[in-house]
């Protein structure tokens, strides 16, 4: 018997069925929707429903008053978030996280995949402690990142007993003498070893992301490196490359499909980022660390609800996310987002 | 991957990996170390003995239980009509659950809100499990179809021809087959439900025995007027179940991560 097992435009070979259905054999009977429809309806449903209210009262003026909205403005606010000065910051802001998440993640990503595949002690250790901050929630761990960056905390601590920070008569933390000359030389003479301020917020709100961010780049990376062929990995060897020439030639090249999984994985996560900036520091001290997501939470329930523009602002965070992941799926010319991650060549 | 050929190399490649490894534990560190300052291991008997205190993590485990179960018996069901069953315009169906998949949850919230309070669901745990189980779907089907899709066709077709129904090669052929990535998507499902904060916070209400395990260092920053060392308490005991059940699954998740990720 030829059964095609590949092509899905092949129709299958008909099954004979108990019930009446023989009427209606020559149409293409929708015998998988009722599997599918569920979850669809669940989720496509549900998401839809609310991308097309907020997209309503995007247009509606409607603050405080959750009962009746006030005026229709229609178009105006949209107008208004585009002049606004705070999305454009949250929007910098948002590129900034990008870049430095995605960089660090897939460097730092492919050096522990790359060490955890050699032969190192402990390695079961390792592998946990990198993941175990994926798996705690930011809403528990951000008290914890504020203890880690106060002043009296033990970055600062580190800092002092490596010699950069010293403690004056009062108790005061300030830099050491030629760290303060080299920062007022670089036109940073106003940064004091004081995290959560304007200067520093945004980035201290990087590295907290990316520290529980790099244990999944880690376990993408590591499963990507036990595919690669190790007969490839001996010819190298064997033709005389070092293992920094084996890791540059062979296994990064080998990572891309990974690598740009993680691009799309991190300019989604960079668009959605709330929990740690709204934790942590609350998108302030004066905006510093200000992020879409952030912002229209201020916007939501902040003093005034200005339920309108917040819903404004929902969409146009929504039309950035999906032509994100269009523009970075079409440049992967990978027929659906994620494929990369998730394909099975088997 | 790094060729080892002497104890030495070896150690040498354990001391670099430990050291890059330092920065992951400080946080870790410091949550513990802070916890028992003060007033030490009392700090934990004040946590436990705060009013409602199991409430947390009992609303934390029904959220995450709902979620779980009812994000696995939608994402089987749909992996496999999209997989294996004929469906009319089959893709469109898709692609628009995968638009699905870019959706901030903040931008849910207002329309979650007046729904939730119009069909008077606000306050009760549908309202969270429901979007939860939404914005987990997308990923989690589009992690699981593309395993089902390696998966044979002659399998199924085997079945078929043993006399086995649609639902008979479900239960029988798909959902044993998956189970290394049901494992995965399980795992994921839990760090998201379990560690979800804006939704619980939005919709179950921040009144007593309404609030979930996110909630529980914070709830001493009103109580006690900003007390770290019971703060930091109750952020270990908060994420003690979750480095357990992780450390307990890691095995099974690493597997399934590889099965269904790169291969």
């Amino acid at each position: 018997m030829a059964t095609s097992v590949t092509a899905a435009p092949n129709k299958p070979p008909a099954t004979p069925r108990a019930g009446g259905a023989s009427r209606r054999r020559h149409q293409r009977t929708p015998s998988g929707l009722r599997w599918i429809l569920p979850g669809f309806v669940v989720s496509v449903g549900l998401i839809y429903f609310c991308i097309g209210y907020s997209g309503y009262i995007s247009l509606l003026r409607w603050n405080w008053r959750p009962g009746r909205p006030e005026i229709i403005e229609g178009f105006d606010s949209y107008v208004r978030a585009f002049q606004s000065p705070l999305f454009w910051t949250s929007l910098r802001h948002t590129v900034v996280f990008f870049v430095a998440a995605f960089v660090i993640q897939c460097v730092m990503g492919i050096i522990f995949a790359a060490l955890l595949h050699s032969r190192v002690y402990l390695a079961t250790v390792f592998k946990v402690l990198i993941f175990v901050p994926v798996v705690i929630a930011p809403a528990i761990m951000a008290p914890v990142h504020r203890r880690v960056f106060a002043v009296d905390g033990p970055i600062n601590w580190i800092l002092q007993h490596l010699g950069l920070i010293q403690e004056n008569a009062l108790g005061n933390r300030d830099w050491t003498g030629w760290v303060s000359w080299l920062l007022t030389h670089l036109g940073m003479g106003n940064v004091t070893p004081n995290w959560i301020q304007p200067a520093t917020s945004l980035w201290v709100i990087i590295g907290v992301q990316i520290w529980s961010s790099i244990g999944m780049a880690f376990i993408l990376f590591y499963a990507a490196m036990g595919q690669i062929d190790p007969d490839l990995l001996e010819a190298a060897r064997i033709d005389g490359a070092g293992n920094l020439r084996v890791l540059i030639s062979i296994v990064v090249p080998s990572l891309r499909p990974t690598i740009l999984a993680l691009a799309i994985l991190n300019a989604i996560t960079a668009l959605k980022l709330f929990d740690y900036p709204y934790l942590i520091t609350a998108g302030g001290p004066a905006h510093s660390s200000e992020f879409l997501g952030t912002y229209i939470y201020a916007e939501l329930f902040g003093v005034s609800r200005h339920y309108g523009y917040a819903a404004t602002l929902s969409i146009l965070l929504l039309i950035l996310a999906l032509a994100v992941s269009i523009i970075m799926s079409v440049t992967a010319r990978e027929r659906r987002p994620l494929p990369t991650i998730v394909q099975r060549r088997g | 991957m790094f060729e080892t050929r002497s104890r030495l190399s070896r150690i040498w490649l354990t001391v670099l990996t430990a050291v890059l490894v330092v920065p992951f534990v400080i946080p870790l560190f410091t949550m513990f170390q802070g916890s028992l300052q003060g007033s030490g291991w009392a700090n934990y008997l004040t946590v436990i003995q705060l009013s409602g205190f199991w409430l947390y993590f009992r609303n934390s485990i029904i959220i995450s239980l709902g979620t779980i179960i009812l994000v696995y018996i939608l994402t089987m069901t749909a992996s496999f009509g999209f997989s294996k069953l004929r469906i009319r315009s089959k893709e469109t169906y898709f692609w628009l659950m995968m638009g699905a998949l870019t959706m901030p949850e903040v931008v849910l919230l207002t329309p979650l809100v007046i729904a939730a309070s119009k069909t008077g669901t606000a306050g009760t745990f549908w309202a969270v499990i429901i979007p939860l189980v939404a914005l987990q779907i997308p990923f989690t089907v589009l992690l699981a179809r593309s395993y089902v899709d390696g998966i044979p066709d002659a399998l199924f077709e085997a079945a078929r021809i043993d006399g086995a129904g649609t639902w008979r090669q479900f239960w029988s052929v798909l959902v044993p087959l998956a189970k290394p990535m049901a494992v995965a998507i399980i795992v994921l499902v839990l760090i998201n439900a379990w560690n979800s904060y804006l939704l619980p916070l939005v919709l179950l209400g921040q009144s007593e025995g309404h609030m979930v395990v996110t909630q529980l260092p914070n709830s001493f920053k009103t109580q006690y007027t900003d007390d770290q060392t019971k703060i930091l308490a109750g952020a270990v005991l908060a994420a003690l179940p979750e480095i357990l059940a992780y450390i307990a699954l890691q095995r099974h998740f690493e597997r399934g991560m590889a099965a269904g990720a790169i291969k």
